[in-house]
């Protein structure tokens, strides 16, 4: 038993001092490394990108294969392949770090677009928002300025209550009469293109006549007048239940009623139109 | 003890072929020029991104290295040559592995900050 284990153990020295010393099988460090050579070679990132490493691998392991087979110097030759298999890696790593320089760049193009995009479409956002505002702005000018033109037309007064357009009493009645003069569709054809191009607007009508006479007759005569406007406006497409038509008699007089100048100022009627989005507010 | 002759002619031709085998491979000179070399190339890695991104391959050069050198005291010629030359690819190739992994960790930071931009770019411009 002993001597057959001792028979093995100087088998087994004696087989890896041939193996160390003499020619024998291939050494498998040869085989490696050209596995590892064929691997690289087939890679085409490694055939792009690092050529000369790949070169010098194979220029190592064609030596390597030669010291191998010409001299039969197993220790030289698995040197030599260690050293090409290490050429073949370096050759592997080079070719991922120029990849990944690639991939940088061609990502750091792909940034730039993304930002350059980013700009453009705040700038477009921008542009857009300065084009409304100019827009709102110039919308908001022709607004105020057609309005100045419609109480230039009017003649209308722009006050807290509302625009308001004072007709005197000669331009729609005769006097102590309740019945529009014919000619009176003049004087009111501005105040019906008015609410007819803003038909949102309410307005209020009154009735205003000068001290003479009683009050009650002052009163129902202003309310008829009132009316009289009232409904000719409302028989011309105003809807009446835009109107209130408001008689004051004598209670606010524009001035004096001491002399006939000041009578005939106070014999009116008043057409007060509101604010965009409000209501006249009533006299009380 | 007992030993066969088989085993007696196996042990001649292993001994005849491990003296001819180890005398006929060792070099007389010094290899002075490779372990320069070796030591060059191991600076260098140690100045590189290598120690970082590739201690393994670093540390086996160094290794390798070293050994070199002892070898070179031992005036083991064949060993130096060899081990000063392994120490050179190894030194190479701890450094290209060290710097294509920093290319790709520098790639892949570019990747996440497309990311995020572009999550960005979805994102409603209206505030």
């Amino acid at each position: 038993m002993i001597n057959k284990q001792i028979v093995y153990f100087f088998t087994g020295v004696s087989l890896a001092a041939l193996v160390a010393g003499c020619a024998g099988a291939r050494p498998a460090s040869i085989d490696r490394a050209r596995s590892s050579l064929t691997q690289a070679q087939q890679d085409p990132a490694v055939v792009r990108y690092a050529p000369a490493q790949l070169s010098e691998a194979q220029a190592t392991m064609t030596q390597a294969e030669n010291v191998w087979n010409s001299e039969g110097d197993r220790e030289e030759a698995s040197h030599l392949a260690y050293v090409a298999e290490q050429k073949a890696r370096i050759a592997v790593a080079a070719a991922q770090e120029k990849a990944a320089e690639d991939e940088t760049q061609r990502l750091r193009t792909q940034r730039e677009d993304i930002r350059v995009g980013a700009r453009t479409r705040e700038a477009e956002l921008a542009h857009a928002q300065a084009e409304a505002a100019t827009d709102r702005a110039v919308a908001a000018t022709t607004r105020a300025q057609v309005l100045e033109q419609e109480l230039a037309a009017l003649k209308a007064q722009d006050t807290e209550r509302g625009l308001v357009m004072t007709l005197q009493e000669g331009v729609l009645f005769e006097y102590d009469k309740a019945d529009l003069k014919p000619g009176a569709m003049r004087s009111l054809e501005p105040l019906m293109t008015f609410l007819r191009e803003h038909p949102d607007r309410t307005l209020v009508i009154e009735g205003h006549t000068d001290s003479t006479g009683t009050d009650s007759y002052n009163l129902e005569l202003s309310q008829r007048r009132a009316e009289a406007v009232r409904n000719f406006l409302s028989s011309h497409g105003i809807s009446a239940d835009r109107i209130l038509a408001r008689g004051y008699g004598e209670s606010y007089p524009v001035t004096t009623n001491t002399t006939e100048a000041g009578r005939q100022q106070n014999r009116r009627v008043e057409v007060i139109i509101a604010h965009e989005g409000q209501r006249v507010a009533e006299r009380r | 003890m007992h030993v066969s002759p088989r085993v007696q002619k196996w042990l001649g031709l292993s001994l005849t072929c491990g003296v001819l085998g180890v005398t006929g491979c060792s070099a007389a000179r010094p290899p002075e020029a490779p372990v320069a070399q070796a030591e060059l190339a191991v600076r260098q890695a140690a100045e590189s991104k290598a120690p970082t991104y590739a201690p393994t391959e670093f540390r086996i050069a160094e290794e390798k290295y070293q050994g070199a050198q002892r070898a070179m005291s031992a005036e083991e010629y064949d060993l130096a040559r060899r081990l000063a030359e392994q120490a050179v690819v190894d030194a190479q190739l701890a450094q290209a592995r060290a710097e294509a992994a920093a290319a790709q960790k520098n790639s892949e930071e570019f990747r996440s900050t497309i990311k995020a931009l572009q999550s960005e770019a979805n994102r409603p411009t209206t505030p």
